[in-house]
């Protein structure tokens, strides 16, 4: 248990110190992505991973939260400071209303659906021009300023101040995830996967608990598109095409579903090996499917937790990596 | 006939010859559904390939328009047995996020090998019918549309027929009932298998083959038209022959319709909302008898 800790506290230790260790305006770039990345496929995974039901709407949750951000900073001038919180919130809300209804049906009319919502959403956002601009996007959005007592204003815009509001908040987002998984809510996401008619014989309601599930992991995803609009300074409808969505389930997948840490390292891989394919970039998403094909059929674990029970020696295996 | 009465027309004609196209394409995605209980999300990829192949067959290689057309078809099927070897097989009692997954995962597969193949660019099948429209008491078509409408018309009827009629329709329609009890009685589930997907893609591929004289294909026309096909499946009841049929034919027409007499960019829309009121006030379908 010691050495558990020692390890979670190395690895902060390590993400703390990348600013300081990385210089290259690139790689920070990379690693700023991968952490907004993590922020949502840790929601996405709470209702893939623990709940079992196979969302496709987070992508557009992910993109709500972004619009959501930008539209509120071109017309009313809030800063992400405001933004994000009120990102979240809506999304989470949005999925709230949207889960009430279509948590109801179960398997493949729920996975479809979900698609359909997403797609609905990318054309609003396309098509009600006089709000969203179209296809033309919402430019212009600006990373605030960051007030501390005692210090003042601090410039966070340099991609190093960033990649630490990034880490703040993703550490955030894990360690709530972490708590709603440890709890005994957790246990019921869990039972629900693996025996729905037995969760509901003892009066755990399926619907309640992946509603909890599912609204959740869309305040993630706005929170993590509220930072990605803010960042980039830009949005556009593209934030809805079915790539996103389709990364983001590598990402839970091949990491590991049902595993908090597995999809957020997830993330950092799927969010490095794509630019190290760059020079093939047309075949990029065709490894990518491959990957993801090879991965469901085979490796229902995902990759990193059978590689590193295969690497570690014996004694080193911690016993919380082979519990899915 | 007066002009907004010829106009109706003219939309609701537009919106048969769609129709019958999403017929053709959920038919063969309620018929995969029924038999394998996989929600295909590939399925739009054959209409693609037909497509493609077809308009590769015809503009690259000169071959004659309506000799493309089933070589195009058989090519698509040929691809779509490997894939049943290769993948689907596998696939027979893997829990349904697996499924779901490993289509998704051919649907972006098959769009990129096209997009490598074939390029960005929309593409039309160059066809050997006159381009002079024809009139009908002020409604406008040509001749390529109703060689398009005869032949889609023709294969959901023969479609139709051989799943009513012959012995092989009659199996698959027992393993959609019963899987078990099927293979009790003798019939071979693998080879139904087979026949369900083999035949599901040859619609699509069929569709797409026809469509692409008019409506251009490109790489990613395959994920919409398997939303639009998973729309009519809903709207008709999963797994509901007749209602692909009629679910097609209704969506095309409302397509058409609100294409007509709605803002642009919103006829897509009709499609997705009429799913979430079905899914909320009649899950089992439209025409599903509950």
């Amino acid at each position: 248990m010691t050495r558990h800790r020692l390890a979670t506290a190395a690895v902060c230790v390590a993400l703390f110190a990348v600013p300081l260790a990385v210089h290259d305006e690139y790689y920070l770039h990379l690693c700023i992505v991968a952490g907004i990345f993590a922020i949502a496929v840790l929601g996405l995974d709470l209702i893939v991973g623990y709940v079992g039901q196979l969302s496709l709407a987070h992508a557009a949750f992910f993109a709500m939260g972004a619009y959501t951000s930008a539209l509120l900073f071109v017309n009313f001038k809030w800063s992400m400071w405001l933004g994000l919180p009120a990102a979240a919130i809506l999304t989470g809300v949005i999925a709230f209303v949207l889960g009430s209804v279509i948590l109801r049906t179960r398997g493949h009319r729920f996975i479809i659906i979900t698609v359909v919502f997403a797609e609905l959403m990318k054309l609003v956002a396309t098509n009600w021009v006089d709000v969203t601009r179209g296809f033309m996007g919402l430019p212009g959005l600006e990373i605030p300023k960051l007030y501390v007592p005692g210090l003042g204003a601090i410039d966070i815009a340099s991609k190093a101040h960033f990649y630490y509001v990034v880490l703040v908040v993703a550490l955030l987002a894990f360690l709530l995830c972490r708590l709603i998984v440890r709890s005994s809510i957790g246990r019921k996401f869990v039972l629900i996967r693996e025996n729905e008619a037995l969760a509901e014989s003892l009066g755990i309601s399926a619907l309640r608990y992946s509603m909890i599930a599912f609204a959740f992991g869309a305040v993630l995803a706005g929170a993590a598109g509220s930072l990605y609009a803010h960042y980039v300074g830009f949005v556009s409808p593209d934030l809805f095409n079915f790539s996103y969505v389709t990364i983001m389930l590598i990402m839970v997948i091949l990491g590991g579903k049902g595993t908090l840490v597995g999809p957020a390292l997830g993330a950092v891989i799927f969010t490095f090996l794509p630019e190290l394919l760059r020079e093939a970039s047309h075949w990029r998403m065709i490894i990518f499917a491959t990957i993801l094909i090879v991965a469901t059929l085979f490796m229902p674990r995902g990759i990193i937790f059978p590689l590193v029970e295969h690497l570690l020696p014996q004694r080193w295996r911690t016993r919380h990596a082979s519990t899915p | 006939m007066s002009p907004s009465i010829a106009i109706l027309c003219q939309h609701l004609l537009n919106g048969v010859l769609i129709g019958c196209a999403y017929a053709l394409i959920a038919m063969g995605l309620t018929m995969i559904f029924g038999v394998m209980n996989i929600a295909n999300f590939a399925h739009g990829e054959f209409y693609m390939l037909g497509g493609f192949l077809a308009y590769y067959l015809v503009s690259l290689m000169g071959l004659n328009y309506f000799v493309a057309l089933p070589v195009a078809v058989i090519l698509v099927v040929v691809l779509a047995i490997i894939l049943q070897h290769a993948i689907f097989r596998r696939l027979r009692d893997a829990p349904m996020m697996t499924t779901t997954l490993v289509t998704i995962g051919l649907s972006i597969f098959l769009e990129h090998v096209a997009l490598l193949m074939w390029g960005p660019q929309p593409q039309s099948i160059p066809t050997p019918f006159p381009t002079k429209p024809l009139s009908f008491f002020g409604v406008y078509t040509t001749p390529l549309y109703l060689f398009c409408m005869a032949v889609t018309g023709a294969l959901i009827v023969v479609s139709h027929i051989l799943v009513r009629r012959t012995r092989m329709g009659k199996a698959m329609r027992a393993t959609f009932q019963n899987k078990e009890a099927s293979a009790l009685v003798g019939i071979r589930i693998d080879r139904i298998y087979m026949y369900a997907f083999a035949f599901g893609a040859a619609l699509a591929a069929a569709a797409g083959a026809v469509l692409g004289g008019f409506i251009p294909v490109e790489p990613t026309t395959g994920s919409i038209v398997t939303l639009k096909a998973f729309v009519v499946v809903i709207l008709g009841g999963m797994g509901s022959f007749v209602g692909a049929i009629v679910g097609g034919l209704l969506l095309g027409m409302a397509e058409a319709l609100g294409a007509g007499y709605m803002p642009t960019g919103w006829k897509d829309a009709i499609g997705f909302f009429a799913v979430i009121l079905v899914l909320l006030f009649r899950p089992e379908g439209l025409f599903k008898r509950a």
